[in-house]
């Protein structure tokens, strides 16, 4: 079914070769939206992260709709997947890149990993998001949030209230129930780490000490904490554990048989870290036109509708409709934390050290 | 020695091989990062404070690796008993195990006491590593004439003293060998440091991590892993100097015995504890695959009902049989690279003068961390000018160059401890050198390179780091659908997890028993 | 001269299962007791249980009147010379020697004259700081001799020591062992699948005998 347009294509394909030689000539020419059919029988590479997953049906949508080929590129986990594209800067190993948070974006952004481009389709995103497209270099795909994990079940055995603030954790009635992540060696510790920077000041460093002296345990990844320590993952003994706002419900879609009403788990809501996800086109392609579609195409109603239950973060597409188990047991936090990426890049490897000093780690 | 004229020349394949996926990639990296400023990192003391933890760290697990690795060496490698092969792959096993897995695994078994720091780190790397003590000495030690411990011993020496003075010092450079490659491993160790270590045991390999992917202080970066690649060529060198000791005798591999009298039970203790030890972490595996929130399952396992992608073709995590039969060709095309670039290399050593230097050099990859190179691959060969992704061998090679050490490590003992008389007994029989060469060394060449081939493979099967680079991302290998599903929530995903694991596991196992076979069989 | 006597009563070799019937000898001192037989009826085997490496099935093994049947190899004072020399790779040629001197308490200086005096009753005088690896074949077999009777034996075990060399040699070393025997008047036990050999090392000496496995 395709094979006549990518027929025609062929024919196309020289007077766009010398476009984009044009285009990448004058650097601070935004590449413009393609029209599609200029570009069938292309193949763009999209650079990801571990933990990139959508639909194999809405990727062949892209490809169904535009005749280009989307070719997914694995570059490790997010923070080396970053570091691989600063020092590819300017010569990149694919086209475009998904899935840059907002700690690292800076940095990124600093080395000219970017080439800017606004997709008409950014008018749609959440207000709060579309402002954050640091002059139209990036784009806002996901967000998400590290909360605090409850297993409510364990409570409700044991006949305790949960903690419901950040305060609560250090008070000695939870004691010995809390585990997180080393931030440095996992994404969600560092994001707690950085969410009590957020909330304390200079006070985060008294926090720690405090949560020290209750007992908090750490692990040095999300799953190692989660399967390992958490009451409700895999048996341990900690049913207060730091992962996503999402968990909840993913613990549903991913049950074993017949998936249970409502979760065991629920998220405490005060103290969250709120984390987005960035796209960019990567400057020095040499399929700028082709990477505008797939920006564009990121930000399709599509795609976005598939990115909760794929990745198990909300999309930044104002008003696409969630999932159910989302709308019933994904809090949407109103008032997460947040530090500007300016100031992590200049703080972050203090804050790793004092935390690594006040933990004796 | 006679070598023929094509033997001095074959250096060159290797030494290209070396030059084109590891020293270009990684001067051009380095050139990349390294400013004048750079310098001023070299004072910062933690580096040198990270790496002496580590060498702390090394020389407990290699310590430990040789204490179970030398009597299964022994038991497994020499005495001829029912599901001999079988116990010897299921000690390779841990080897080839993703450490993301045996992390897992091992602190579920260990329990939350021990849930980190040093003891369980020397634990997890005993683990690990005891099938290199395995191998390299059981490489060694069939070729000693069991008859030397009976010779000894009708010369007044008990066994204890016969193996003091007669095996031990045979074994010494075998043993030297596998100790700094257990060194190496464990002193450059990044999963499982990550995820069982705690402030007092971290490598350096850790500390690159975390200045690369969480910092981006590329320079830091490049400090800590001079350094690290300081101490790793260092302990290399010795390790060649104490091989260069082997005395050239002629020694061949011998059959394999039948336990006699205390033997027996010597034999049924070893096996029974190499059964314990490497199936205790794979069983609360398999427990963990069948087991759910609400008891007993087995719907974890109908992820390989057929090909379809996990999660009823919802996600890009990929489907588990296709990822097998993905990580099982990388791992065929790498035991294939790996034994012939590391066979050529081993040989070379042998002919030349400057021998050591080069066993030296081919041994370099084992100090560099599998991500970087990975990194440092993908940069090179990964974009356009030179864009080798399309052929599927970017990750072989990854591959073959963090087998190749092992290799020539397994194969340069065995080769010089072959009787180069041989070679001029044939060459005065009228043999021209080719053929003079291949009736000395030939029927030793082809079992240790069967053996060191499947070692590669099955590498190749565990190997994360490099892969999680340069693997597609809709083209996982088994080891990154695991790391992928680990990284999700939900009970099903670890479930699948363990199961991936599990049959990672077998395979591992079937792999090396074949090879083991095929072996055996030449 | 002391000599010294081995006695072997209805003893049965064998792993498994029973290698032939129960054998009964005495081999008195400074005599050879050369023992025949087609391959695999267990003429190795039954010095490999004289040695003790092996354990017997039944009977008993007497050295000068003493049962040492379950005694471990290394107090039975029994000396074993191979088909192949055996040396020890990692030492030098008077290391080799000096091995069983320096196993029963001889100082370093001791050992080292020990060996060099047996090695000179070899004809390698001079050759003691050689690596085994220079020596010839014939050399090789004779260090194995030297290091044999440095060890002060009770009893000396010959498993087919000259197959592999050449008829002039082979009997040269023969005689070297003969008159060794007869000198020292420890009893040999010789196994050998040429009954040419088994008659000349028995014949030329007076007390010597045949077994045929």
């Amino acid at each position: 079914m395709k094979r006549i347009p990518a027929v025609l294509g062929t024919g196309c394909l020289t007077s766009v070769l010398v476009l984009a030689a044009c285009s990448s000539g004058a650097s601070d020419t935004e590449p413009e939206a393609a029209s599609t059919a200029d570009l069938a029988g292309q193949t763009v590479q999209l650079l990801t992260h571990d933990s990139f997953a959508l639909s194999d049906d809405v990727i062949a949508d892209f490809e169904a709709s535009t005749g280009v080929t989307l070719e997914l590129v694995s570059g490790g986990d997010a923070g080396s997947m970053v570091a691989g594209a600063i020092l590819a800067a300017g010569a990149p190993t694919a086209d475009v890149i998904f899935g840059v948070d907002n700690t690292l974006v800076t940095r990124a952004l600093d080395a000219d990993v970017f080439e800017a481009y606004t997709s008409t389709e950014a008018q749609a995103l959440r207000p709060e998001l579309a402002e954050r497209s640091f002059d139209g270099r990036v784009t806002p795909i996901d967000f998400g949030d590290v909360c605090i994990n409850i297993d409510d079940t364990w409570f409700a055995a044991e006949g305790i209230a949960p903690p419901t603030t950040l305060d609560d954790l250090a008070d000695p009635q939870y004691r010995d129930l809390l585990v997180v992540q080393d931030p440095g060696t996992s994404s969600p510790g560092l994001a707690f780490a950085l969410s009590t920077v957020s909330r304390y000041g200079d006070g985060w460093v008294d926090y720690w000490q405090r949560l020290r002296e209750n007992g908090v345990k750490v692990a040095g990844s999300w799953s190692d904490a989660y399967y390992g320590d958490f009451t409700f993952g895999g048996g341990g003994d900690r049913p207060i554990v730091v992962s996503y706002a999402t968990s909840p419900p993913a613990e549903i879609v991913y049950a074993e048989g017949e998936p249970p009403e409502v979760p065991s788990t629920s998220v405490m809501t005060d103290g969250c870290y709120r984390q987005v996800e960035y796209a960019g086109i990567l400057a020095g392609t040499n399929q700028p036109e082709a990477a505008t579609l797939v920006i564009d195409w990121l930000l399709s109603p599509g795609v976005q509708a598939d990115i909760p239950l794929n990745m198990f973060v909300f999309p930044a597409r104002d008003g696409t409709a969630l999932p159910e188990v989302f709308e019933r047991f994904a809090p949407q936090v109103p008032d997460a934390e947040e530090l500007s990426s300016e100031y992590i890049a200049d703080n972050i490897d203090e804050i790793l050290s004092e935390w690594g000093a006040v933990m004796g780690r | 020695m006679t070598a023929p004229t094509w033997l001095r020349w074959a250096w060159i394949a290797p030494a290209g091989f070396l030059l084109a996926f590891m020293v270009v990639p990684l001067v051009s990296l380095a050139g990349q990062v390294l400013s004048p400023g750079t310098i001023e990192y070299v004072s910062d003391s933690l580096p040198w404070r990270v790496a002496g933890l580590a060498t702390v760290q090394a020389l407990a697990s290699t310590a430990v690796s040789l204490v179970v690795g030398l009597p299964m060496a022994n038991v497994l490698t020499r005495y001829r008993f029912p599901g001999r092969r079988w116990a010897l792959a299921l000690a390779t096993v841990p080897f080839v195990l993703p450490t993301v897995v045996v992390a897992l695994a091992f602190r579920s078994l260990v329990g939350s006491d021990l849930g980190s720091g040093f003891l369980i780190v020397v634990l997890a790397h005993a683990y690990l590593n005891m099938a290199v003590v395995v191998r390299i000495v059981g490489a060694r030690w069939s070729t000693i004439d069991p008859r030397l411990d009976i010779a000894a011993r009708t010369l007044g020496a008990s066994r204890w003293t016969a193996f003091r003075t007669v095996t031990l010092p045979a074994l010494g450079p075998a043993i030297a060998s596998a100790a700094a490659i257990v060194f190496v491993f464990s002193f450059t160790s990044l999963g499982i440091v990550l995820l069982l270590g705690d402030s007092n045991t971290r490598t350096l390999e850790s500390l690159v991590l975390r200045q690369t992917s969480i910092l981006l202080n590329f320079q830091a970066a490049a400090v800590s892993a001079a350094i690290q690649a300081i101490v790793v060529g260092s302990v290399l060198w010795w390790a060649a100097r104490t091989r260069n000791a082997i005395p050239r005798g002629a020694l061949r591999t011998f059959r394999l015995r039948r336990p006699l009298g205390s033997a027996r039970w010597a034999v049924g203790i070893v096996v029974a504890a190499t059964v314990v030890i490497v199936l205790a972490p794979v069983s609360s595996l398999v427990w963990s695959s069948v087991r759910s929130s609400s008891g007993f399952t087995m719907s974890w396992w109908a992820i390989f009902a057929g090909f379809e992608t996990i999660d009823a073709g919802s996600t890009r995590i990929g489907s588990p049989l296709s990822a097998m039969a993905r990580s099982l060709s990388f791992a065929l095309v790498t035991g294939l690279v790996a034994a012939t670039v590391g066979g050529l290399a081993a040989m070379s050593v042998l002919a030349h003068r400057l021998g050591r230097a080069f066993a030296l050099a081919t041994a370099l990859p084992l100090g560099i961390s599998a991500a970087t190179l990975g990194l440092a691959t993908m940069l090179a060969y990964g974009r356009p000018p030179v864009d080798l992704r399309a052929t599927g061998l970017l990750i072989p090679i990854a591959h073959a160059l963090i087998a190749v050490p092992l290799v020539v490590a397994v194969a340069t003992p065995t080769l010089r401890s072959t009787d180069a008389r041989l070679v001029t007994v044939a060459a005065t029989l009228g043999a021209r050198p080719s053929r003079a060469w291949w009736t000395g060394y030939g029927p030793t060449l082809r079992t240790v390179m069967i053996a060191a081939g499947g070692l590669a493979c099955a590498v190749s099967l565990g190997e994360f780091g490099a892969a999680s680079f340069l693997a597609r991302a809709d083209g996982p290998t088994v080891p990154l659908v695991i790391a992928r599903l680990l990284g999700r929530p939900g009970e099903a995903s670890f479930g699948a997890a363990a199961a991936m694991a599990v049959v990672l596991v077998v395979m591992t196992t079937t792999l090396v028993a074949a090879v083991d076979r095929g072996g055996r069989r030449s | 001269m002391n000599g010294h006597t081995l006695t072997c009563e209805n003893l049965t070799i064998g792993y498994e299962s029973a290698l032939g019937e129960p054998v009964t000898f005495t081999v008195p001192p400074g005599s050879v007791l050369a023992v025949v037989g087609p391959s695999g009826c267990g003429k190795s085997t039954l010095l490999s249980t004289i040695a003790g490496v092996i354990p017997a099935r039944s009977g008993r093994v007497l050295i000068d009147g003493v049962d040492v049947t379950q005694m471990p190899t290394h107090a039975r004072k029994v000396a074993m010379v191979f088909q192949e020399p055996l040396l020890f790779p990692t030492m030098t040629v008077r290391d080799n020697v000096a091995y069983g001197p320096r196993r029963s308490g001889a100082s370093a200086s001791e050992a080292r004259s020990t060996a060099d005096e047996l090695l000179s009753w070899v004809d390698l005088a001079g050759l003691g700081d050689r690596n085994i690896d220079q020596l010839s074949g014939g050399q090789a077999q004779r260090v194995s001799l030297a290091r044999a009777l440095a060890s002060d034996p009770a009893v000396v075990c010959l498993d087919e020591p000259f197959s592999a060399l050449d008829a002039p040699l082979r009997s040269r070393l023969a005689a070297d062992v003969l008159a060794l025997v007869r000198r020292t008047g420890i009893p040999a036990v010789h196994v050998t699948h040429d009954p040419d050999e088994a008659e000349t090392m028995t014949l030329n000496n007076s007390s010597g005998s045949i077994l045929s496995l």
